[in-house]
């Protein structure tokens, strides 16, 4: 919790100036490896001990006053999860921390548990002491193998220390940490989808209510999910003290956060920064060196790939104090709230940039595809939904779509979009939903009135033509 | 006008209506307008609720004008309060929408599809108001291959919706984990097993799947969701004790399905595949239609006038001659209750004998008299409902999933959601996996088993002693006899470790509720009305009597075995339990039914074998029994059938047995005919006829109605109302009992005055007043001490989901198609001493007699033990089990036989394995 510049970094990573680094502070530092010694000459697993000498339900208020929110999507306050464990709860209670990171445009949970995996055990191991979790998983995707490995040595570690165990650092605290891999699917990233999974099921996400994870979670016991930034903040809430981590980036939008960046940017990639303490603008043109040579924005996805866009040019109303006032996409502070004002959301930090060479319409295709192919298949709107509207949208970019298709396709959207059984459902409703509004004209542009009539088989005839024009 | 808030109220479409705790809005809505009103496609009333289709959407508010939201009524709880809006705009067209995107890969075959209107999909597509599909042909799944080779099931998934019922019914309902849905979004689909066929997979056949879907997608070889049926029947399953309620569907005389009625309290839509597909027997080639009559050797077709007659001089004849102990009943637990009590009546009132016995004998006598011992009811203390108060479950010698599947699939239901299971079974069983404790045992060793288990109850302290000391009797006595028991002894006997009774009887005395099954591996022993007696000890010892969730509870075999014991098919016993040999009874009977009564008790079943091979019984008419197949010792039950003078059997098909006899009467099948079975859980419930009986032949209450008015003691018209209402007067337990008032559900007994039934017994005090515990030490069975040097092996026989008891009914179905023949099981270590592998032909033999089978090398079985099952006539199974039988009530011991085996010629023992008549071999 230092100011980037007191650190020394790898030649070519060094953070930017306008960073502050809190959870990558040991991301690309120099000398700096993922071992258990490392981080104990960092001064690691000092707020471990600090911890466990407070009462867990302190921990949990201190969290709670930290303002500390959710970072694998939703933003949810962390403290006030913790709280909804049932208070006469007599079943166990497990943690599991969420590594699936697999929202298009995110890539932040990984460098974490690559360089860095003792400061998100150590935020677990207070996790689970303040929630009262005597078992806790690590669920992480199936792509990331070298991860598992990683943290199963750093678990390894810990048990060696004594971090892990039974009577943790003599507190008669147990706790034991597991490392489950997942199998592949975007959907075991929804925290029920990846209880069922944990469970050896089919990750169908489960119906809320009755199952809200605090209560009917794993094993039908009340279990907490969170996001790895989410329980690495943890830590740092206790070094500094819930107040103070108040202090950090701006009112209800506290502390710092990763943003990955990815797209039309002369240098992508992550950039933790405080809470609201940039706009987009700068986001873009100071830490991420601006466009390609020539281009202009034409749009922004802000929070992974679920966000809705938001169209350069477009004008947005937010508050100010009292005031409401109007400002421009570069104009918006990264936070929760604001974003969210703009109609889309800070979600897992993934921003993505497009400029003026990108056709709508192919974004959208390509978002959709991805859609199509992760969506479980239980909802009937999104299941048969989804394929549809990649279908359209395939259509228009191949110029074979009638301009009715483009109200159809809208509607189909509209259809998912709060009706469904998991947040998939919105996540690939808005795309669809804010690209057809705000490039309206540019889709209709790609249509035609011939193909108005046209029973149109997009497997079949036409496809078949236009892969034999290809050829 | 209702006041909102304090009085569980919200509004339906701006209508007040009152809720129910639990409500979901779809309940709450269908409660109010009936099933329907608001569409549905993934949700089923016997399934948890889903949330997945979203056809059932509503909007919701908190106040009639404030911001709504649209939720799944199927999964949302009521609020207090809260408005539900079913028809908005914008639900409707949601759920257009929804509708239309289904129905784009969806064949539009409806009018030659097989659930062509009883299609959920079309009536909610009609509903909506679906006109035209706006989405131009894509990719779609109408050309995925049909799967029509099981034996019932089908499936045609080009029908699916996915709205995954089959796979949820597979899971929740049966257990059997069969379907799941493969791949994802667009791509997912229903798979088998690991994408196999019907047949491939690990499939029961319980029909569960095709009953909970929607569309035609599964569905069984019956058409059974189709609608061609003109009438729907609700009576009774004939199997098994469960007592399953079933739907029959007909059309004029014929039988198209069978179905498994939703709010059944029994069984809660589900069946086994016997209940819901075995009845294709029941206008069978096979079925005897005409009266027959042995003439110098050969059945010869005769009136029903003529055999009447001849059997009425006959009986007269004997009776006369040789006083009318020389003759005997055996009644059928096949049969319904008035059958049962018209049966035991002819032999009482008209013949003038006790010597009435009933299959029960050789299944559950030892559970009836020792729960009398024990508590002074003959039956299960408890209710099948139970299981969901329950906190432990422990199963003594009962294979639940193969001999009584409903309930079997209960209990796997309760013990995956995190019920220990205790299973004491010299087998592995389908439920083994699941238990938290099995305690394989050496067949025959269940009473020291039992005191190990008793003893390591009171030794951690956990025996209710204020339970037992106030309600029972002689525990002190008991608990100094646990006290001196030699466990290292025990150890030895049962081949157990200690350790693993002592965690198991910890597991079942700490629970809260503890419930205890068992089957006819308890009672088919030398000693097991003692063991009866033990499990009661448990559960006194542990003060699991008399409140949800506890008790003994016997898995009886039959549809009616509880019944036709109760109904006095019993010869020391009549209607109600009543001791014959008692003057005050003797008097009652006499008064009630006009006629002088012996003072004698009858004969049991194995004595009236007996008594034919020394000639002192003459004269036997069996109801429905093939004893010569399924009583134990086959040779000298074939022995003494051909000793008697006569012998009348009422039977559907020309069983081993029949060929004995001098008269057949072909009877009406229980789908031909109304009364009532009473249930393992002492529920009586109504067997209707759901098709007049087969031309040529009567219901079996009909036929003892006749033969009684023909030997002269008059009778009312035989109507199964009026039998009841008799029976009502005689037996106290069926006190308030009328055919009315057993309605859809049926009802326990005791049925007091009014109707008002019985859940739970001995709840206040024991039946017989005070509990009494009983001690016994364990005893070597007869038969392994005389010959188990010469015969090194164990033989324990049981039962197969597929086929029931001989197999009359079942090998006449499509069941034959999934189990044909009976297997040997041998654990791989005899086998290879054996040189035995699976498939191969082998002898088994003991000191009675040889069979030839094919051998299963499996685990299921521990070294030292054989396992067959007694299915299929062609094997008789029976003629290697022995003599000796429960020392108390006569039940055989087929349980233990001791046998050798040997590795035979693929074609050995194929020929004369039938066992010929007598009658018939003399004079052809
Ligand atoms: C379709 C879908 C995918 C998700 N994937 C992830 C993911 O990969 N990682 C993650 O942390 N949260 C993901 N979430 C959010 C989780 O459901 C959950 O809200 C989160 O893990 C809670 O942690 P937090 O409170 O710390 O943010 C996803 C949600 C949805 C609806
Ligand atoms: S919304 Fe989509 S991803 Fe989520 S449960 Fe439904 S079908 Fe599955
Ligand atoms: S018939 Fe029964 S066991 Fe077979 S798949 Fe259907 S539900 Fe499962
Ligand atoms: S087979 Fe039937 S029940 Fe199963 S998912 Fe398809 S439509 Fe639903
Ligand atoms: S055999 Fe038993 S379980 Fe099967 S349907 Fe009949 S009563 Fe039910
Ligand atoms: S019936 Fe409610 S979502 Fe399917």
């Amino acid at each position: 919790m230092s100011k980037a510049n007191a650190i020394n970094y790898k030649k070519g990573k060094e953070p930017h100036a306008r960073e502050y680094r809190l959870v990558f502070k040991n991301v690309d530092r120099k000398g700096w490896d993922p071992g258990i010694d490392c981080y104990l000459q960092d001064g690691g697993y000092r707020e471990l001990k600090k911890a466990l000498l407070m009462d867990p339900v302190d921990i949990t208020e201190d969290v709670k006053k930290s303002g500390l929110r959710g970072r694998g999507g939703a933003g949810f306050p962390t403290g006030v999860k913790w709280g909804f464990i049932p208070p006469n709860n007599t079943k166990p209670v497990y943690l599991i921390c969420n590594a699936d990171e697999s929202e298009p445009g995110t890539f932040k949970d990984r460098y974490i548990i690559h360089q860095d995996p003792h400061q998100l055990l150590e935020g677990m191991i207070i996790s689970c002491f303040a929630t009262g979790a005597n078992l806790a998983y690590i669920y992480i995707r199936e792509e990331f193998p070298e991860g598992a490995r990683i943290l199963e040595k750093a678990i390894e570690e810990c048990h060696q220390k004594g971090f892990l165990g039974k009577n943790i650092l003599k507190s008669k605290f147990d706790l034991e940490i597991f490392v489950h891999r997942g199998a592949g699917a975007y959907i075991c990233g929804e925290e029920t989808g990846l209880i069922e999974s944990l469970e050896g099921k089919r990750p169908y996400p489960r119906i809320k209510p009755p199952y809200f994870p605090a209560a009917l979670g794993l094993y039908m016991c009340p279990t907490i999910v969170n996001n790895v930034e989410s329980l690495c903040n943890v830590k740092h809430i206790i070094a500094m003290g819930g107040d103070a981590f108040a202090k950090l980036g701006t009112a209800r939008n506290t502390g710092t956060r990763v943003l990955c960046v990815s797209g039309d940017v002369v240098n992508p990639g992550y950039f933790e920064v405080e809470v609201g303490h940039i706009t987009m603008g700068e986001l873009i043109h100071d830490l991420c060196g601006g466009l390609k040579p020539g281009r202009k924005l034409k749009a922004v996805i802000p929070g992974g790939s679920s966000a809705k866009v938001l169209r350069a040019g477009e004008k947005f109303k937010i508050k100010k104090g009292d005031q409401e006032i109007e400002i421009g996409i570069e104009d918006i502070p990264m936070d929760f709230d604001t974003l969210m004002a703009c109609g889309s959301m800070a979600g897992s930090g993934g921003v993505i940039v497009i400029d003026d060479s990108r056709k709508a319409s192919w974004i959208l295709n390509n978002i959709n595809e991805f859609y199509a192919h992760e969506s479980c298949g239980q909802c009937t709107p999104c299941r048969e939904g989804s394929l549809w509207m990649k279908k359209i949208t395939d259509r228009i970019t191949r110029g074979e779509a009638s301009p009715d298709d483009v109200e159809t396709l809208e509607s189909v959207a509209f259809n998912i979009d709060g009706k469904t059984i998991c947040a998939f459902g919105e996540a690939c409703a808005w795309p669809t939903e804010s690209f057809v509004a705000k490039f309206r004209e540019e889709f209709l542009a790609d249509t035609s009135e011939k193909y108005d009539d046209a029973i149109l088989n997009p497997e079949t005839e036409l496809a078949a033509a236009h892969l034999s024009s290809e050829t | 006008m209702i006041q909102a808030k304090t009085e569980r109220i919200a509004y339906i479409d701006g209508v007040p209506h009152e809720y129910e705790g639990g409500d979901t809005l779809l309940n709450f809505i269908d409660r109010h307008h009936g099933r329907g009103q608001v569409p549905t496609l993934c949700d089923a009333p016997q399934l948890e609720p889903y949330g997945a289709c979203r056809v059932c959407s509503v909007e919701i508010a908190q106040a009639e004008d404030g911001p709504r939201r649209v939720v799944a009524s199927c999964h949302t709880p009521i609020a207090d309060g809260m408005h539900i809006f079913t028809e908005s705009k914008k639900v409707r067209r949601l759920r257009r929408n929804i509708v239309e995107l289904v129905l784009t890969d969806h064949p539009l075959d409806c009018l030659t599809c097989e659930v062509n209107g009883n299609c959920e999909l079309q009536t909610v597509a009609a509903k909506v108001g679906i006109r035209d599909v706006r989405y131009p042909a894509g990719k779609n799944h109408l050309d995925r291959a049909k799967d029509l080779d099981a034996a019932y099931m089908t499936s045609d998934l080009s029908k699916c919706i996915n709205c995954n019922r089959c796979v949820r019914a597979c899971d929740e309902i049966q257990g059997q984990f069969v379907l799941s849905m493969h791949g994802r979004g667009f791509d997912a689909r229903i798979i088998k097993g690991l994408d196999e066929s019907f047949k491939d997979s690990d499939c029961v056949s319980c029909g569960a799947c095709a009953q909970a879907c929607p569309t035609s997608a599964i569905s069984d070889i019956f058409a059974s969701k189709s609608i061609e049926a003109t009438e729907s029947t609700r009576t009774v399953c004939t199997y098994c004790g469960v007592g399953c309620n079933l739907e029959v569907k007909t059309k004029g005389n014929e039988i198209l399905s069978i179905t498994a009625p939703v709010d059944a309290e029994v069984n809660h839509a589900h069946t086994c595949l016997k209940g819901r597909y075995a009845f294709k027997f029941y206008n069978h080639p096979d079925r005897l239609r005409t009266p027959l009559i042995r003439h110098n050797g050969h059945f010869e077709e005769a009136t029903w006038d003529q055999a009447y007659d001849y059997i009425a001089k006959r009986l007269t004849e004997i009776g006369k001659e040789n006083g009318p102990d020389s003759i005997a009943g055996i009644s059928s637990a096949r049969c319904t209750n008035e059958e049962n009590y018209l049966m035991q009546k002819f032999i009482r009132a008209v013949i003038g004998t006790h010597n009435i016995d009933c299959c029960a004998r050789v299944c559950h006598s030892p559970t009836a008299y020792g729960m009398q011992q024990s508590f002074g009811t003959g039956a299960a203390t408890n209710s099948i409902d139970d299981l969901d108060h329950t906190e432990c479950i422990l199963i003594i010698g009962a294979n639940p999933t193969e001999g009584h599947p409903v309930t079997g699939a209960r209990i796997k239901q309760k013990v995956m959601k995190g019920t220990p299971l205790i299973v004491i079974d010299p087998r592995e069983i389908e439920l083994t996996p699941y238990a938290t404790h099995h305690l394989q045992l050496r067949p025959g060793t269940n009473i020291a088993m039992l005191n190990m288990f008793a003893h390591y109850i009171l030794e951690s302290g956990f025996a209710d002693e204020e339970f037992a000391k106030a309600r029972c009797e002689d525990w002190e006595e008991f608990k100094a006899k646990l006290r001196a028991l030699d466990l290292d002894a025990l150890e030895k006997i049962t081949g157990v470790e200690k350790e693993k009774v002592k965690a198991a009887a910890i597991e079942y005395a700490k629970a809260t509720a503890a419930m205890s099954f068992h089957g006819l591996g308890v009672t088919e022993h030398s000693q097991g009305a003692k063991t009866v007696m033990y499990i009661a000890n448990l559960a006194m010892m542990t003060g699991n009597i008399g409140r949800p969730g506890v008790g003994v509870n016997p898995l009886r075999g039959q549809n009616n075995v509880q019944g036709a014991a109760d109904m006095g098919c019993q010869p020391h016993q009549g209607a109600g339990y009543l001791p014959v040999e008692d003057p005050e009874n003797i008097k009652l009977f006499e008064e009630f039914y006009g006629r002088p009564t012996s003072t004698a008790a009858g004969m049991k079943i194995p004595q009236m074998f007996e008594a034919a091979t020394k000639g002192d019984l003459k004269a036997l008419w069996l109801m429905g029994e093939d004893v010569v197949q399924t009583d134990p010792n086959s040779e000298f039950v074939a022995d003494a059938m051909n000793s008697l003078e006569f012998l009348v059997v009422q039977e559907i098909f020309m069983t081993v047995t029949a060929q004995f006899a001098d008269v057949i009467l072909p009877a009406a099948s229980f789908l031909e005919k109304s009364g009532t079975f009473t249930n393992g859980e002492r529920r009586v419930q109504r067997v209707q006829e759901t098709i007049e009986p087969l031309e040529g032949t009567k219901p079996d209450g009909q036929i003892i109605v006749d033969i009684m008015n023909r030997m002269g003691y008059e009778q009312p018209d035989y109507t199964p109302e009026g039998v009841l209402a008799e029976m009502a007067e005689v037996i106290w337990f069926f006190k308030g009992a009328t055919w009315e008032n057993l309605g859809e559900q049926g009802k326990q007994w005791p049925i007091r005055e009014g109707g008002v039934d019985t859940k739970i017994l001995h709840t206040e005090k024991f039946r017989r007043g005070l509990g009494k515990f009983h001690y016994f030490e364990f005893e070597e069975s007869k038969e392994l001490e005389a010959h188990g040097s010469e015969f090194p092996y164990i033989l324990t026989t049981g039962r197969l989901l597929e086929q029931y008891n001989c197999g009359t009914m079942t090998r006449r179905t499509n069941n034959t198609k999934i189990v044909g023949e009976d297997l040997l099981a041998i654990h791989p270590k005899d086998a290879k001493k054996k040189g035995i592998e699976s498939g191969d032909r082998v002898r088994l033999h003991s000191a009675r007699g040889e069979v030839f089978m094919h051998a299963k090398v499996s685990r299921e079985v521990k070294p030292g033990i054989l396992y067959t099952t007694f299915h299929f006539p062609e094997l008789m199974v029976n003629k290697l089990t022995s003599h000796v039988h429960d020392a108390e009530t006569m039940c055989p011991e087929y349980k233990v036989t001791a046998v050798d085996v040997e590795k035979v010629a693929p074609d050995a023992g194929k020929a004369g394995a039938e066992i010929v008549p007598k009658k018939a071999a003399v004079t052809q």
